[in-house]
């Protein structure tokens, strides 16, 4: 019962430093291998870590020290080099949030074409098909190609159909800086209503401390590719920006 | 419990390397069979409600290319014998429905993945999804065309012997051949960008290197032969035919070409397992 539903081992991921990361037929003939020449880096390595089910974690760190890496590895859509990520639980990914929907199908075929590649059911999506309508706010477009909709307007329907997709983890990494303040609002409450079923894990990565405290109860920070501070979600917050002021009076030292 | 949750829902997976073999990646593939029909009812709706002539451009294309060939090689050329490919037009189009699935779909096959990008990036769905959708769109498109076949066969009455029945044995031979190209192409062009266009150009070559227009049995060949027994296409055009157009048949052609086909379907998934974790990262 208390086996975690996510678990990290050892894990780590490598990419290639080198900038022109697509190669073609040409470099390939003329060099031969088609690896790419020295230079890699592991934005995660050796990290370790066990989620246990209901648990709601803050993910901080400054830009490139791995959230995102994280949060993909939770999500499936990154395969480790090292080490075993293991998830027992389906995963409600809220990260490039509008990018599973089809530009070529309407508002209402991308509702149900999203939904079910997440393994709902028709009858199930019918049940709420009229909710996530609503929330989204788009209700006169229903039938409108979802390539002809406004930026707002994809994430409003993204957010919904997502939201909504009864997998028992969320991964949420900083969609809702978009929208108007109107509709942030909605899905923070959206979420705080998520979380109060207490059955549904959550990650979340943002940058606003206020936030941060509010859903997580755990908090996780990322520092070079490894967990520098696992723990409450206050602490984590505090060590963080400690860490933070640190480093600006260093780089304002360095300036004088 | 890893597989599937409570309400019968499927979630959760493991990278652990004693649970990634092909037997999982294929169980995994059956678990999310009912989200790939999803995925290609999804394209045979924008392929048909897409544009006006809808259903019409399925049978348009091959039935007028056919007719332009059926003219040039009845009407202008001299086909040689003519035993082998009577009647001709069926003899095309006998080739060319399977011919146009094999092209529309090994192009296809070949974006599948990079054409999907945001999917791919957003979705944990078993990858090989993506490329089996195209395939299986193509092939459904196939069976809508048949109609135009049957209609030619209605009209000339060739005489149809027992061999029809190899027809689907032809159909799965050419659906796993694709399932092996596929993969290898589609994550293959992710790493390599310009495969797509050297595909463009193979797949001509083949079209014109492939017993589609003509019966091999038609020229004088012998010094070649051997390339018709390499090319699987030649082999499985043999069996799609040879309920009509007997002497087509050339077993040799025909176990070759399936041995071939075996071979390149494992490859596929052999290959695609191997670079998939090079994909997520550069899709």
């Amino acid at each position: 019962m208390d086996e975690p539903v996510i678990s990290l081992r050892d894990v780590g991921i490598c990419f290639s430093k080198n900038r022109k990361r697509r190669r073609s037929l040409r470099d390939l003939v003329l060099h031969g291998s088609p690896a790419p020449k020295a230079g890699e880096f592991w934005p995660f390595r050796h990290v370790n870590l066990d989620i246990r089910r209901g648990e709601a974690i803050g993910v901080v760190g400054r830009n490139g020290q791995g959230k995102s890496t994280l949060l993909s590895l939770i999500a499936g859509v990154l395969l480790p080099d090292e080490g075993t990520v293991t998830v027992r639980e389906g995963v409600a990914p809220l990260i490039a949030i509008t990018g599973g929907f089809e530009g070529e199908l309407s508002a209402r075929e991308n509702i149900y074409l999203v939904s079910q590649l997440h393994g709902m059911t028709r009858a199930e999506i019918d049940e709420e098909f009229d909710e996530i309508v609503e929330f989204s706010e788009v209700g006169e477009f229903l039938d409108t190609p979802f390539k002809h909709f406004s930026s707002g307007m994809k994430v409003r329907l993204a957010f919904s159909v997502v939201s909504r997709l009864r997998e028992p983890i969320l991964l949420i990494d900083e969609v809702l800086a978009v929208g108007d303040k109107a509709f942030r609002n909605k899905c923070y409450a959206r979420i705080q209503n998520i979380l109060e079923g207490g059955d549904t894990t959550l990650f979340l990565v943002s940058h606003s401390a206020a936030h941060l405290s509010r859903f997580c109860t755990r908090g996780i920070y990322l520092l070079d590719g490894q967990i520098r501070a696992d723990g409450p979600i206050d602490d984590v917050i505090r060590q963080y920006e400690i860490d933070t002021d640190t480093l600006e009076e260093d780089l304002a030292d360095s300036d004088l | 419990m890893t597989r599937a949750s409570m309400n019968g829902r499927i979630g959760g997976f493991t990278t652990d390397p004693s649970h990634v073999g092909p037997i999982v990646r294929a169980r995994r593939v059956w678990d999310y069979r009912r989200i790939l029909w999803v995925l290609v009812k999804g394209d045979l709706k924008v392929r048909y409600s897409d544009s006006v002539l809808g259903y019409l451009w399925t049978v348009l294309e091959p039935l007028l290319m056919s007719l332009v060939f059926w003219f040039i090689f009845t009407k202008l050329f001299i086909r040689g014998d003519p035993r082998f490919t009577d009647p001709y037009i069926v003899f095309l189009l006998s080739g060319q429905l399977p011919w146009y699935w094999f092209n529309a779909a090994v192009s296809g096959t070949t974006k599948s993945l990079l054409g999907e990008a945001q999917m791919v990036r957003s979705t944990n769905v078993p990858r090989e999804l993506w490329v089996l959708r195209t395939i299986l769109a193509k092939g459904a498109e196939f069976i809508f065309s048949l109609p135009v076949l049957i209609a030619f066969i209605l009209f000339y009455r060739p005489h149809i012997n027992i061999e029809i029945l190899y027809w689907p044995v032809a159909f799965l031979l050419e659906w796993l051949l694709l399932v092996g190209l596929g993969l290898m192409l589609a994550s293959v062009t992710v790493l390599v960008r310009d495969v797509d266009r050297i595909v463009r150009i193979i797949l001509r070559v083949l079209f014109y290197g492939s017993p589609v227009l003509y019966s091999i049995n038609q020229g004088r060949i012998e010094k070649v032969a051997w390339l018709y027994t390499v090319n699987p296409i030649a082999g499985i055009l043999d069996l799609f035919r040879v309920g009509i157009f007997p002497l087509e048949m050339d077993r040799n052609r025909v176990i070759v070409a399936s041995i071939e086909t075996v071979v390149i379907f494992v490859l596929g998934i052999f290959v695609f397992a191997r670079l998939e974790r090079q994909i997520l990262k550069e899709i």
